[in-house]
């Protein structure tokens, strides 16, 4: 079942066309990834989604409910940690959590007992008397996500929420963002950091100059747009002389900055390996080691981005 | 709860604390008890309707309006720092209304203004107890004005904070106004017996009618002339507050 279903949605700024066209659905109890350079349009559409701005076209729909015509609705059954820190400088963590959980009318005990939960899941409980102004970056985006899980909601917003954050508290969000996920929470997730995205999401978009280039699981993305490989040969001595012993042979290149090494960056890879094989063997050219890199996400992005820009 | 109420709860969380709470009795209680008494070498009675009142008592009568507008400076800093610290974008993504949080806003100054009203009555009940003429309409009078006041200077601050970004131009510009609204009006001295161009300028302050409604509800002068002050201050309170709504609503993320 999908909980968000975008159809044909557009945002203009006057001439400028943050949000082009997109079209797509999000599944229920998983976490979306939403990828973009910056100014792609990932904002603007958390914006859109999460009822702040108003579409310029193109319907919406939010866990079942039109989010043009009734926006308040929507935002009763989400919760949304902005790119922008949010926080209230002189309230203390603790207060900050306890409040937010009375503003989304959480009742008193239960504010009490989720508060004290995710001070110790969000490692607050150190700086829990200390004042959000008084806080480090990280120690502050960690407050915003916490205090997001004061309420329940059916759908959570995150528009880059591991900014700032240290590599251990990233991989301790991505962690306990999934097992939210586990429990029927869906998430739309932002970020710039592709290794999170492949760690974390389900299904993925990528979204440049406003409009959706793909959609797909990043398996899927790596399988549709990942064909190419790339092999790493380095050999134990340094030979200046594997220029020319491998002059006709297409898509590799020779790096000697560290010894002598050969990478090869191709759909045929296996093919233009055994070629290169044979040659350092009639040679007697002694490897050192051969690595297969695997395709990233991160490989796909700059590739579909690079093509975008170079069609337009 | 109600949305609204909930608000509520949060600005006044968020806009009181011990310094604030101190700031706002002590400053009265230093030019009623000090200002008053040594300005009574220089000032011994003003004439006020058929009396004349005591210098402190007529100072500490205008020190209630003059701090209802005070305390309503919460407002615009309230605006402001959730602009600022991303909190109105994050309550706006949330079970709330641009309505909910206006009239939160107002509901918050509208009770600052209220209480610290009586605060400063209660302050100053001692110095203006000999001339205190106590009516029916002592009360609603008072209410009236704190209510009135805190809607007109509370929207006015909640202007002045929706059209700046930067925290110098807020505070200067905010403490500038406020600055002449307090000393080009009647709180602190009488407009008779004053240059003829200063009079007329303390009656282009709405400060001077908010202090004129009040001292006719507590020494009992409830003359046409206040009647009118009432209606332009409830017209110009009225049309500050749609302003500061309008903008409110028209404030981009």
């Amino acid at each position: 079942m999908s909980c968000i279903i975008i159809n044909k949605l557009s945002k203009n700024y006057g001439h400028v066309q943050a949000v082009d066209d997109i079209t797509m659905s999000v599944k229920s109890g998983q976490v979306f990834g939403f990828l973009g350079p910056n100014g792609a349009g990932k904002s603007t559409t958390i914006k859109l989604l999460t009822t702040l701005i108003q579409p310029s076209e193109g319907s919406l729909n939010i866990l079942g409910i039109d989010a043009i015509k009734n926006p308040l609705q929507v935002r009763h059954k989400i919760g949304v940690v902005l790119q922008q820190p949010s926080y209230e400088p002189t309230l203390t963590v603790e207060k900050s959590l306890e409040k937010y959980g009375m503003m989304w009318n959480v009742p008193k005990n239960e504010r009490k007992f989720r508060m004290e939960q995710l001070l110790k899941d969000f490692d607050l409980v150190d700086i829990r008397k200390k004042r959000n102004e008084d806080l480090s970056i990280g120690q502050r985006r960690r407050v915003q996500v916490a205090r997001e899980f004061m309420h329940d909601m059916d759908l959570l917003f995150l528009d880059e929420p591991t900014v700032g954050l240290d590599p251990s508290a990233r991989r301790k969000l991505l962690d306990y963002l999934r097992t939210k996920v586990n429990s029927g929470l869906t998430i739309f997730f932002t970020t710039h950091i592709l290794t999170e995205a492949e760690y974390l999401c389900d299904e993925i978009a990528i979204i440049d100059k406003g409009k959706i280039l793909a959609i797909d699981s990043p398996n899927a993305l790596k399988n549709r747009f990942g064909k190419d490989k790339t092999i790493k040969i380095h050999l134990l001595k340094n030979h200046p002389e594997i220029a020319k012993l491998l002059t006709g042979i297409q898509d590799c290149k020779i790096d000697f900055q560290t010894g002598t090494s050969i990478t090869i960056h191709s759909e045929q890879s296996e093919i233009v390996l055994m070629k290169i094989l044979k040659i350092l063997n009639d040679n007697s050219i002694e490897i050192d080691d051969l690595s297969a890199i695997p395709t990233n996400l991160e490989e796909i992005f700059l590739k579909m981005v690079e093509e975008n820009v170079s069609n337009n | 709860m109600y949305p609204i109420i909930r608000l509520v709860n949060r600005n006044l969380t968020i806009s009181i604390n011990p310094a604030f709470l101190l700031w706002q009795i002590i400053f009265p209680i230093i030019y009623i008890f000090i200002a008053g008494f040594a300005y009574t070498s220089l000032i011994r009675e003003v004439p006020f309707g058929s009396k004349d009142l005591a210098y402190p008592a007529f100072l500490a009568s205008g020190m209630i309006g003059f701090n209802i507008m005070n305390s309503t400076l919460v407002s615009g800093i309230i605006i402001w720092n959730d602009r600022k610290y991303g909190m109105f974008e994050q309550i706006m993504s949330g079970p709330f209304t641009r309505a909910n949080y206006i009239l939160s806003n107002i509901c918050t100054i509208g009770i600052i203004g209220l209480v610290s009203a009586s605060l400063i009555a209660l302050i100053g009940y001692p110095v203006f107890f000999d001339s205190l003429d106590f009516s029916i309409v002592t009360v609603p009078l008072i209410v009236f004005a704190a209510i009135t006041g805190s809607v007109l200077f509370g929207s006015l601050a909640s202007i002045i904070a929706t059209k700046l970004r930067s925290s110098e131009g807020f505070n200067v510009i905010l403490n500038t106004a406020f600055l002449f609204f307090a000393f080009v009006s009647t709180a602190f001295y009488p407009a008779e017996g004053a240059p003829e161009p200063l009079k007329t300028a303390f009656y282009l302050n709405p400060l001077t009618y908010l202090v004129d409604i009040i001292r006719a509800g507590i020494f009992g002068n409830v003359s046409e002339f206040v009647l009118i002050e009432m209606g332009i201050l409830a017209i110009i309170a009225t049309i500050l507050f749609i302003i500061a709504t309008k903008l409110l609503t028209k404030l981009d993320f």
